[in-house]
């Protein structure tokens, strides 16, 4: 029988938005699917249970312009330790930035990682403006693409989605850099504060 | 300043206004996304391992000689772990920087980058680094860079070489 297990690879893990949109994913798949986090787990706890899966979903964000270390460190150990079953590898994966395009080369950078270890690949979602889309009337947008790389991995299809919020970039910039304020603002840290230039003073 | 990174040992000469770093023989932890470095203590991790001696280095230089091994056509872990926990040289906010959105720069040196990779066979793989180095220039403040491949037993001549040549 076919399932999916879906690996959280953000360093954030219990508190990261990837764990959103794997429980969005898990709603809308019709094949049963079983959630694990990679942060705090034993590489080889994890490879073992690839054994179990048709389907491996990896959900991560961007981190500087690649994937988080603990993934690409979790990546190498499966090549030294593959498992005997190797899953259909799908991918999740966004960015903070509003544009989807920025995730391409970590797409890519999985894509080899596949071709290298004999994984086969399967579809891809690249969302932009993932760190806040899922708390603005956006959303939608967000859970319809989920759906659709739902469907495409129940079917086995390799095919690529991207999505990201519909706005112009200065109006994204506008209203990120409001967030940001706020943020600090909960945390006691003023604006001028946050801008400060200088790295690394008291 | 000029800034030597290296994820393994080497041995180069000293210069005034010049610092190597071997980042096998640091304590870099990788980062928690706990965001801390923008809205906590902006400019400063939270985490006080060896990184925080380190990136204000990467801020300061207008020359970096990063020497990394490559794969799946990443930087290998040591690297991009310094790498990640470089995030308090930026700001929260957010600008547009060469047709897309990117986080605003602290006082970080406009920089001269050499990136000397090591361990990829394939040129697939050379030219997917070579992909990840074009995006990283945006984030990582570089005004030119050139990326050398070489072989791991080069890698202590590559290195050399290019670290003479900055003394012409």
């Amino acid at each position: 029988m076919e399932q999916v297990m879906i690996l959280n690879a953000s360093p954030r893990a219990a508190r990261s938005n990837s764990k959103e949109y794997a429980a969005i994913f898990s709603a809308r798949c019709s094949l049963p699917c079983q959630y694990f986090a990679l942060k705090g787990q034993p590489a080889s706890r994890l490879i073992q249970e690839m054994e179990h899966f048709s389907h491996l979903l990896l959900v991560f964000p961007l981190y500087v312009d690649s994937l988080p270390v603990d993934l690409l460190a979790f990546l190498a150990e499966v090549q030294h330790n593959p498992p005997q079953n190797k899953p259909r590898l799908s991918v999740l994966i966004n960015c903070g930035f509003l544009e989807p395009g920025q995730n391409d080369v970590a797409v890519d950078i999985l894509r080899l990682f596949a071709k290298e270890t004999g994984f086969p690949m399967g579809s891809v979602m690249k969302l932009g403006s993932g760190e806040a889309i899922l708390r603005t009337p956006f959303r939608s947008r967000a859970e319809k693409a989920i759906g659709q790389l739902a469907a495409a991995v129940e079917q086995g299809k390799a095919t690529e989605i991207a999505t990201a919020m519909p706005l112009p970039r200065f109006l994204f910039i506008r209203a990120g850099n409001r967030y940001w304020k706020i943020y600090g603002k909960e945390n006691g840290v003023s604006y001028e504060e946050m801008c400060r230039m200088d790295i690394e003073n008291p | 300043m000029e800034l030597i990174l290296s994820d393994r040992p080497l041995s180069l000469p000293a210069a005034p206004q010049r610092e190597y770093i071997d980042l096998s023989q640091k304590k870099i932890t990788p980062c928690v996304g706990c965001f801390g470095c923008w809205v906590k203590t902006p400019g400063r991790c939270v985490i006080r391992d060896d990184a925080p001696q380190i990136y204000p280095l990467i801020a300061r230089s207008h020359r970096v000689l990063y020497v990394s091994q490559v794969i799946f056509g990443s930087w290998a872990p040591r690297m991009k772990a310094m790498l990640e926990r470089s995030l308090p040289i930026q700001q929260a906010f957010l600008r547009p920087h060469m047709g897309e959105t990117h986080h605003v720069q602290r006082l970080v040196e406009e920089k001269e980058a050499v990136i000397l990779a090591y361990g990829p066979e394939s040129q697939e793989e050379k030219d997917l680094f070579c992909r990840l180095v074009e995006r990283n220039r945006r984030n990582m403040n570089f005004k030119s860079y050139k990326v050398f491949f070489c072989r791991e037993e080069e890698v202590q001549e590559a290195a050399m070489q290019e670290v003479l040549s900055w003394n012409k």
